[in-house]
């Protein structure tokens, strides 16, 4: 999956972010390619019904639990 | 006692001398700033050295013992801290231009720790720009050298302590593991780092940090030191949330037990699909060197590692808020390969953002599951060991992987997932490639139980083939 110089300046204009010309949108399409794979990866997976877990807890006493 | 041979002992052979008064910390802060200043030409460790500061603290720690105060093992020890912990009144760069004159008015947490456990700060020490990258080679500070050979990365992004607890210049160091950037060092110059559990170690006074992921951890020449270190740092901190007010044990007191009983898992996904024919050699043996001293080898599953790449995208959009304001300002000041990553953050979109912490989620909940089967879990620390300083790219299977910048997670594939999770991770040495360079095992464990993980990493270092190797530089 690719996506688009005018796209990247699409997104950049209309969301406020930071001018890259062109030279520079090369410079960061490796880290780019890198998300979209990963994101396409992502479609087999069902999301939708996780609980959050920010914090790792400890039963009084220190045992730990994940 | 000749200063090179005070700096070839561990702190836990020291520290009964400085105690005993054999050797005052006079002598070998002193010893330290010679070695110092001597290798600096050769490794580029240091942002600064600090000469003045270092004899002033050391006198007042030589005088105390005269008055029979002794503050415990890292009394009069010199220690060195990355340079993106804030030191009061002394310069703090993150390694970056953008900060060149940042001098906080206060220490990082982590750093009054250790000077009032009667550590000597050494230096601040150089490391990849902002923290961010793998190589430690430094656009404006210069490029960090790896003491077991000089063309080679000490890893990154805590280089400079790497390269100097590997040659022996200080006794300790303090960075920061974002990714990997305290076991990376580790491994590639052969020294002990540990990334302990998310919320045993303060953040406080980590600057230009990650809003999730960060950890400050420390590198040592033994597990012993390790242990001792952590000792001090560790600990709940009301003014930084992310610490959790759990009991701190005494991580050294488990040292030199018997692994019998315990169980080690070894995945068979993700971790060793990728990785150096070299590497893989010196982790499976040292595995089974484990399982010489007694610990049972489990083969483990981790199937939703294929997926672990997904962490990295909350990463990336965490990337450009922190560096926004620096940017906005700064940004002729910044090295290419960190403002074009950074900057890449800015297409991530909330959607995906969300994904990725749900994906967290989902490995968090697997590594859960499978440390419910088993006492720890053994990997590769890095899939290669340290590559040339003037090699952009990293060759592995045949396919080439960019070394720094944008692109260049591989080389961090072994440690960010314990970012992500929250688990502890340590990096003990294991063995070494043809050319001489370190190779890092890696013993991740269940959240909170680092002393099991200095048990096993303490076991297997006194049977490590690196035992007792050092580095050349001198």
């Amino acid at each position: 999956m690719t996506i688009t110089t005018e796209t990247l300046k699409a997104m950049i204009r209309d969301y406020k972010g930071f001018e890259l010309s062109d030279e520079e949108l090369e410079l960061v399409r490796p880290e780019l390619e890198s998300y979209l794979a990963e994101v396409e990866l992502l479609k087999e997976l069902d999301l939708s019904g996780l609980m959050s877990s920010r914090l790792l807890r400890a039963k009084e006493g220190g045992e730990a639990i994940a | 006692m000749p200063n090179d041979d005070i700096m070839e002992l561990t702190i836990a052979e020291l520290a009964p001398k400085i105690k005993a008064r054999e050797v005052s910390p006079v002598e070998v802060t002193e010893a330290a700033l010679a070695k110092a200043e001597r290798l600096q030409p050769k490794l580029n460790s240091f942002i600064t050295i600090l000469y003045d500061q270092a004899r002033d603290q050391a006198k007042q720690l030589a005088a105390e013992l005269m008055r029979g105060e002794y503050r415990g093992p890292l009394h009069g020890i010199p220690v060195g801290i990355k340079d993106n912990l804030e030191t009061a009144g002394i310069r703090s760069t993150v390694g970056t231009k953008v900060l060149s004159d940042n001098v906080p008015d206060q220490d990082a947490f982590v750093v009054t720790r250790c000077r009032d456990a009667g550590a000597v700060i050494l230096g601040k020490e150089n490391m990849e720009e902002f923290a961010a990258g793998s190589t430690s080679s430094n656009i404006h500070y210069g490029a960090v050298h790896n003491p077991w050979n000089l063309d080679y990365i000490p890893g990154g992004s805590s280089g400079g302590g790497g390269a100097n607890v590997a040659a022996g210049v200080t006794f300790a160091s303090l960075g920061s593991d974002l990714g990997g950037s305290v076991r990376g060092p580790a491994h590639c110059c052969g020294v002990v780092g540990i990334k302990q559990t998310y919320g045993r170690v303060s953040q406080r006074g980590l600057m230009v940090t990650s809003f999730n992921g960060d950890h400050v951890g420390p590198m040592t020449r033994s597990v012993q030191d390790n242990a001792i270190m952590l000792q001090v740092i560790a600990g709940y901190d009301p003014l930084d949330p992310s610490t959790v007010p759990v009991p701190v044990p005494d991580f050294s007191a488990s040292l030199g037990n018997d692994l019998r009983g315990l169980k080690i898992g070894v995945p068979k996904d993700y971790y060793f699909d990728l990785i150096d024919p070299e590497v893989e050699s010196a982790v499976r043996k040292a595995i089974a060197a484990l399982g010489e001293l007694g610990v049972e080898i489990i083969e483990v599953s981790l199937p939703n590692m294929k997926y672990a790449g997904a962490l990295r995208i909350a990463g990336m959009a965490d990337s450009v808020v922190t560096h926004e304001p620096y940017i906005r300002c700064n940004r002729e000041d910044y090295g290419t390969t960190v403002l074009y990553r950074a900057l890449a953050g800015q297409f991530v979109l909330g959607t995906d953002y969300s994904k990725a912490l749900k994906v967290q989620r989902i490995i968090k909940e697997e590594y859960a599951r499978v440390l419910q089967e088993v006492d720890f879990l053994a990997t590769p620390t890095g899939p290669v060991p340290a590559w040339r300083i003037d090699s952009d790219t990293v060759t592995l299977d045949g396919a080439d992987y960019p070394s720094r910048g944008p692109g260049s997670g591989m080389t961090a594939r072994c440690t960010s997932p314990s970012n992500s999770t929250g688990l502890p991770a340590i990096s003990i040495p294991c063995g070494f490639s043809e050319q001489g360079l370190p190779i890092g095992l890696q013993l991740i464990g269940r959240p909170f139980e680092e002393e099991l993980l200095y048990q096993a990493s303490s076991a297997y270092e006194a049977v490590s083939p690196a035992v007792g190797k050092r580095p050349p530089v001198s």
